[in-house]
């Protein structure tokens, strides 16, 4: 796999530093684009598939995203008082298992914990902030359209960073990943949760026909999109393998990295420290 | 049901910044913008969400970038 980004020097933090200039270009899905479109192009796809985006998971996965993201939660360990941000979390999936996990450990004196989703697509937001008013949650959580890349919060101003089935979408992941570093404040925890190396041989090639051959014409029926899901089995294998994303996530300045294989490597749980 | 015009959340408005400069944002409640005068751009608020995205930000006349 090629990496056609070239690596901004991590130590600065100037959203002018942003990596690729103007004709540089990077994946969209397998084919190659120029990086200031990359950014458009995942946004028509998620545009497009908002409404179906839930549905079509549950699809996409046999229902099995929503125990990846009960694991997720459940290493993350919620606690009263804690300060999260979920980005990338339209839908509100990771928000609203924080918040139920949060209070369950919550005694009458410790305080709510509250969660900022920030998404780059409106229409995803919306769709979680219906679901949010539907499932009766309307405290202790914000919605904002934001950039992983130039997020619109201060420096160390959240107890975690989650990111799930976000960080693939991300023109540069290293820049985001800098970012999330950034609003993290010092003890704060870094976690992501994304497709990644299948592990398992057998495994890996039943899951290339699936995704390859079943989940477009599956995308096509439900999403009536094929193209948006073509390009999300692209993505998946793009995104850089389990060892790759650690050696990424150090060098973005977390500490402490490690990761975890949910389904034999199908997805995989990375998490870091910001020291 | 009746749709009420949603608002920003007070809260809110207080933890963010601007995206680009990081700098502190105003609020203006009559054109639902959030503006950083660092930068010289205004952000929108649509339907209660604030929207902080550099290109979709309208740039403010005579100042900033």
């Amino acid at each position: 796999m090629t990496e056609l980004n070239t690596p901004a020097d991590p130590s600065s933090e100037s959203p002018a530093a942003a990596p690729s200039g103007v004709g540089a270009t990077t994946h969209f899905g397998f084919r190659t684009v120029k990086t200031e479109e990359k950014q458009h192009l995942v946004r028509e796809v998620f545009d497009s598939v908002a409404s179906n985006y839930d549905l079509m998971n549950d699809l996409m996965s046999g229902g099995v995203h929503r125990l990846w993201k009960d694991r997720f939660i459940e290493m993350l360990a919620p606690r009263p008082g804690q300060k999260l941000l979920d980005v990338a979390g339209g839908t509100g999936d990771i928000a609203f298992r924080f918040l139920s996990q949060a209070q369950k450990r919550q005694k009458d004196d410790q305080p709510d914990a509250s969660v900022t989703v920030c998404d780059i697509n409106g229409e995803m937001l919306r769709v979680g902030r219906d679901r949010a008013v539907n499932r009766n949650i309307l405290r202790n959580i914000e919605w904002v359209e934001g950039d992983a890349q130039h997020l619109p919060f201060p420096d160390a101003s959240f107890d975690a960073y989650t990111i799930a089935f976000g960080l693939r979408n991300v023109t540069d992941i290293d820049l985001a990943m800098r970012e999330a570093r950034r609003v993290l404040k010092p003890g704060g925890r870094f976690m992501c949760l994304e497709f990644s190396k299948v592990v398992m041989p057998v495994l890996d090639q039943l899951y290339d026909v699936y995704s390859f051959k079943i989940l477009p014409v599956m995308g096509q029926v439900v999403a009536r999109n094929r193209e948006a899901y073509q390009y999300l089995a692209e993505s998946i294998r793009q995104f850089p393998p389990q060892e790759q994303m650690i050696e990424r996530m150090k060098k973005a300045g977390l500490s402490q990295c490690s990761y975890r294989n949910l389904s034999g490597g199908i997805a995989a749980i990375h998490s870091g420290w910001r020291i | 049901m009746s749709e009420a015009p949603r608002t920003v959340d007070p809260k809110l408005l207080e933890i963010l910044v601007c995206p680009l400069s990081k700098g502190p944002l105003t609020y203006d409640p009559q054109a639902q913008e959030l503006i950083s005068p660092q930068a010289g751009l205004a952000y929108p608020i649509r339907d209660g969400i604030p929207i902080m995205l550099i290109d979709a930000a309208r740039q403010l006349d005579g100042e900033g970038a």
